[in-house]
């Protein structure tokens, strides 16, 4: 009996069974693992940049109101972060292309017209500059011509460009603002004109001392309408967009606000008609875009079927100004409705 | 003959699936067992041991490091008196109680500054049943090398030792012990059983401790469970005398995300199989062939219990041994393969935390930039050590390890390996080597290959000249290279030798003289990742230069009173050469005198 429980034991614990049941799971063990290198790319990280093709444009001028595209082409030797920045002659409109990769192509640099840093694009002259921020030495460049910007989705309020005549109401009522009203003495955010509210808030010499300084109130006749034809009039999807310029100084507030019919009159009544708005801060130098959706304002899905006119209030923050008080004052242009999402620069 | 094999497997499965049924001779295990003499002692009531320290040093920098530099101060004073008293409390025969109070004067202190009274360690423990024995409190927690194991410190191979008796103080204050155990904080339960069929005996360990608190914002708490069951077979052929050791393990670390405001957590699984089969033995020789496998998963989760992300990885090792009794030799070989998404943070973590603050001269030169961690630093500061559990990979440096840098679980690593040992009276020698590859390449399809060897050896000269007293000569060595083939920006060639040597001689009874040397030599350069949670490599900052050369010297004497209790007074000098920019170029000398006494 014990020599039969011996051999059963062979058997079962023999050597040669071990050995082979070892090798087949140290190949098992070897076979199952993921060998993908980790990390970034030794070469992309720490080989020397050359550049084997130049930039190159696919076209020398683009028309993008008719919907056309431009693309450029480069090729490096390694992987790395590029960027092409396209710079507006005329406008100073600023477009960037970023990427990391070893290739500029159209799949990474298109341009359809947008726009990353205001002003939007006019019909002008763009120079192009490719480079590289880890090879500050490193650039190169080339020049488009825009003959046709882009067209922006959305309803239009107004961008300025025409006179609006009685469809703009300055509100100049203490006579503390100062260069206000449609202007065009610094670089417009789109074509020439823009819409200024700037001035001081008098402390002492106004009726009161009441952190108003000025206003204007767009109304819906500069569409050629009684109400703003707003592209939904779900408030959660319903963008209000505006550029805006604004001042350094801290003391700018905006009230920005949708002027509602409330008594169904097709006109804007004082007392009568409500005002959904917000406040927002401009204290920032340069333009920029603002959004809003009419959610934000208050306003209800009814509300946004009577929408008479934009107010734009310019507040002073007395309690923060210095004395004498500094101006304050912001510019606007190009006001846009646009659904479901901001406006796409 | 069919039919005999199937009563023997029929029997041999019915014994197995008594084992959890029937604890017919079940019985505590060592750890923490009340054996009959223990518990006469404890039922004498509360008894109090303790130790304590006198601890006083003084450290001089000089050297380049200090042109321009007004803020580093030239010379630091610093010490401690301690006292840890032990309480032990028996309640009852079932029971038994523990604590450590220690009580801390820092050198200078006065009027309560720098005075403390803490409790350094807390814990119960007993018997259930007379069979499974529990602890609550303080642990120490140790499993297989893959599933939760403390990889020893880097910058060691056979250290002398005039340098122990500052690691010493090390261990202590880390907890560490002379095994690779971790000090946790929960409770944990073993029992035993013993058979007289197949197998011998099996042992059942479980644990769980909490890993950290919660901030009651964003970070949970974290845990950490496991359990092993350990079997030992009898002779399973009389003729080979041949049985097997095996065991089963699992490790689960996890967040609990119902604590704070935490939405996101982690799940650590490491599950392994262990053996140890001697195949064959004779009086002479003993052939065996012993190694472990297993598997890790790593999932980060949401606070729906979605996973977010995840990775798995196997590992494997498997060694044959022959031991040639009459000679004490063993030699090993081996093969070993952890994947490179092996996660195991209770094996992975290591004792070495090189972005830790050092206590003294953390910062030094012109820009007071942070002085690397060094071959003086790891010999004497306990602020660089640490037990706690790392979620990532810990930093660490080249220079002393890049073979097996969180000890033998380091992932990402295939090939072989070898060792063997010797001893008599006289001689005690060991050789342990590796030659391995990466599996996965870091940043590039190339693979790093790493040769690795280190030697120690303990020479008794006193046997030799049949001198009464004794004079021990320690010599420690490890060669380490790294390799990377492919272009310029690829290519890795990295060098390092630590040698180690030191005397001890014991010139009148219990007054010894003890002198030591440490010297590294590094050469060569190396990419070091940034390693992200989940063992992600973020990026490589930049090729590391190395040409760098420390010494390490150490000359001083030791009295011991009686056995716990001694007086050392030794001087150290560190220097600090040939590096590849000025910064690096320093010498530190230290003396100190260290009291020791255990009651």
């Amino acid at each position: 009996m014990e020599m039969t429980r011996t051999n059963t034991m062979k058997n079962i614990f023999g050597m040669k069974r071990i050995l082979s049941l070892a090798l087949l799971l140290v190949l098992f063990a070897a076979c199952d693992h993921e060998t993908d290198p980790e990390g970034p790319s030794l070469f992309d990280r720490f080989a020397p940049l050359e550049v084997l093709d130049s930039l190159e444009s696919s076209s020398t001028q683009v028309d993008f109101s008719a919907g056309e595209t431009i693309s450029f082409t480069a090729e490096f030797n390694k992987n790395i972060d590029w960027v092409i920045t396209i710079t507006g002659q005329t406008s100073g409109a600023v477009k960037r292309l970023e990427s990391f990769d070893r290739f500029v192509e159209p799949s990474n640099a298109t341009w359809a017209g947008g726009t990353t840093d205001l002003p939007l694009f006019r019909d002008e002259l763009c120079m192009v500059v490719l480079s590289v921020p880890e090879e500050p030495e490193f650039g190169d460049t080339l020049m488009v011509n825009v003959l046709g910007t882009l067209n922006y989705d959305g309803v239009m309020v107004t961008d300025f460009e025409e006179n609006p005549g009685a469809c703009i109401e300055l509100g100049d009522f203490e006579f503390e603002l100062a260069n206000s009203g449609r202007l065009d003495d610094i670089t417009a955010a789109q074509g020439v004109f823009f819409y200024r509210l700037a001035g001081t808030d008098n402390a002492t010499g106004g009726p009161t001392d009441n952190f108003f300084v000025g206003l204007a109130r767009i109304f819906a006749c500069i569409t050629g309408e009684t109400y703003f034809q707003v592209p939904t009039t779900v408030p959660e999807n319903l963008y209000l967009n505006l550029f805006v310029a604004g001042r350094e100084t801290p003391y700018t507030r905006v009230v920005l606000g949708l002027i509602i019919d409330t008594n169904d009159s097709g006109d804007f009544e004082q007392g009568q008609d409500e005002i959904r708005s917000l406040e927002f801060d401009p204290t920032y130098t340069g333009w920029r875009l603002q959004s809003f959706t009419a959610a934000e304002f208050g306003a209800s899905q009814a509300d946004l079927e009577k929408v008479v006119g934009i107010e734009l209030v310019l507040i002073s923050l007395n309690n923060l100004q210095p004395n004498p008080r500094e101006e304050v004052g912001f510019e606007t242009d190009f006001m846009i409705f646009t659904e479901n999402g901001p406006l796409e620069l | 003959m069919q039919g005999i094999k199937k009563l023997y497997m029929t029997k041999y499965v019915m014994a197995l699936a008594v084992i959890f049924a029937v604890a017919f001779e079940g019985h505590a295990q060592t750890e923490g067992a009340l054996s009959s003499e223990e518990a006469e002692t404890f039922l004498k009531g509360v008894n109090f041991n303790g130790m304590g320290r006198v601890y006083l040093r003084q450290t001089d920098i000089e050297g380049d490091i200090l042109e321009n530099d007004s803020l580093t101060p030239r010379r630091l004073t610093d010490g401690e008196f301690l006292l840890d008293l032990k309480i032990n409390a028996t309640p009852n025969e079932k029971t038994e109680v523990q604590s450590i109070l220690r009580l801390r004067n820092e050198f200078g202190g006065f009027f309560g500054a720098g005075q403390s009274v803490e409790v350094r360690e807390l814990w119960a423990r007993g018997l259930i049943g007379e069979a499974i024995e529990y602890r609550v409190g303080d642990m120490d927690v140790e499993m297989s090398p893959f599933t939760f194991f403390m990889p020893t410190e880097e910058g060691v191979i056979n250290q002398p030792s005039a340098f122990d008796l500052q690691r010493d103080v090390i261990y202590y204050e880390q907890f560490y012990t002379d095994d690779n155990s971790r000090r946790m904080q929960g409770a944990n339960v073993n029992f035993g059983l013993k058979f007289s069929e197949v197998l011998r005996d099996a042992d059942f360990k479980g644990f769980i401790a909490r890993v950290r608190g919660t901030d009651f914002f964003t970070i949970p708490t974290r845990w950490v469970s496991g359990g092993e069951a350990k079997f030992r077979t009898r002779r399973l052929i009389d003729k080979t005398r041949s049985r097997a050791d095996f065991g089963l393990n699992i490790v689960h670390t996890f967040d609990d995300l119902q604590s704070g405001e935490a939405n996101s957590g982690i799940r650590n699984t490491v599950y392994s199989f262990e053996y140890n089969i001697i195949g064959y033995e004779t009086d002479r020789m003993e052939y065996s062939l012993f190694g472990e496998m297993g598997r890790s998963e790593l999932k980060s989760i949401d606070d729906d219990d979605n996973t977010v992300f995840a990775i798995d990885d196997v590992f494997l090792t498997v060694s044959g041994g022959a031991k040639f009794k009459e000679k004490n030799l063993f030699v090993h070989a081996g093969l070993s393969d952890v994947g490179p998404d092996f996660f195991s943070m209770g094996a992975q973590s290591k004792r070495v935390n090189f972005d830790a603050p050092k206590s003294f001269y953390n910062r030094a030169g012109a820009d007071q930039e942070v002085r690397d961690v060094t071959l003086f630093d790891l010999s004497r500061d306990v602020a660089v050590y640490t037990y706690q559990l790392s979620d990532a990979l810990m930093t660490y440096d080249p220079r002393f390890t890049n073979t097996f840098p969180y000890g033998p679980a380091t992932p990402n690593r295939r090939g072989l390996n070898y060792g063997g040992e010797y001893e008599n009276e006289k001689i005690q020698a060991s050789i342990n080597g590796a030659a391995m590859s990466e599996i996965r390449g870091q940043g590039t399809e190339e693979l790093k290959d790493f040769f690795l060897v280190q030697a120690a050896v303990d020479v008794n000269v006193n046997k030799f000249l049949e001198w009464e007293n004794s004079i021990n000569v320690t010599v420690g060595y490890q060669y380490e290279n790294t390799n990377r083939g492919g272009i310029d920006v690829e290519r890795v060639d990295l060098n390092s030798n630590l040698l180690e040597a030191g005397i001890e001689i014991e010139i009148f009874d219990d007054f010894e003289l003890l002198f030591g040397a440490k010297l590294l030599v590094a050469e060569g350069s190396d990419y070091i990742p940034r390693i992200d949670e989940f063992n992600e490599v973020r990026d490589f900052p930049g090729r590391t230069e190395i040409d760098d050369t420390e010494t390490l010297l150490a000359g001083g004497l030791k009295y011991t009173f009686k056995e716990g209790i001694f007086l050392t007074l030794q001087y150290q000098s560190f220097d600090a050469t040939g590096r590849s920019d000025s910064f690096r170029d320093y010498t530190l000398n230290q003396i100190f005198v260290l009291y020791t006494m255990k009651f």
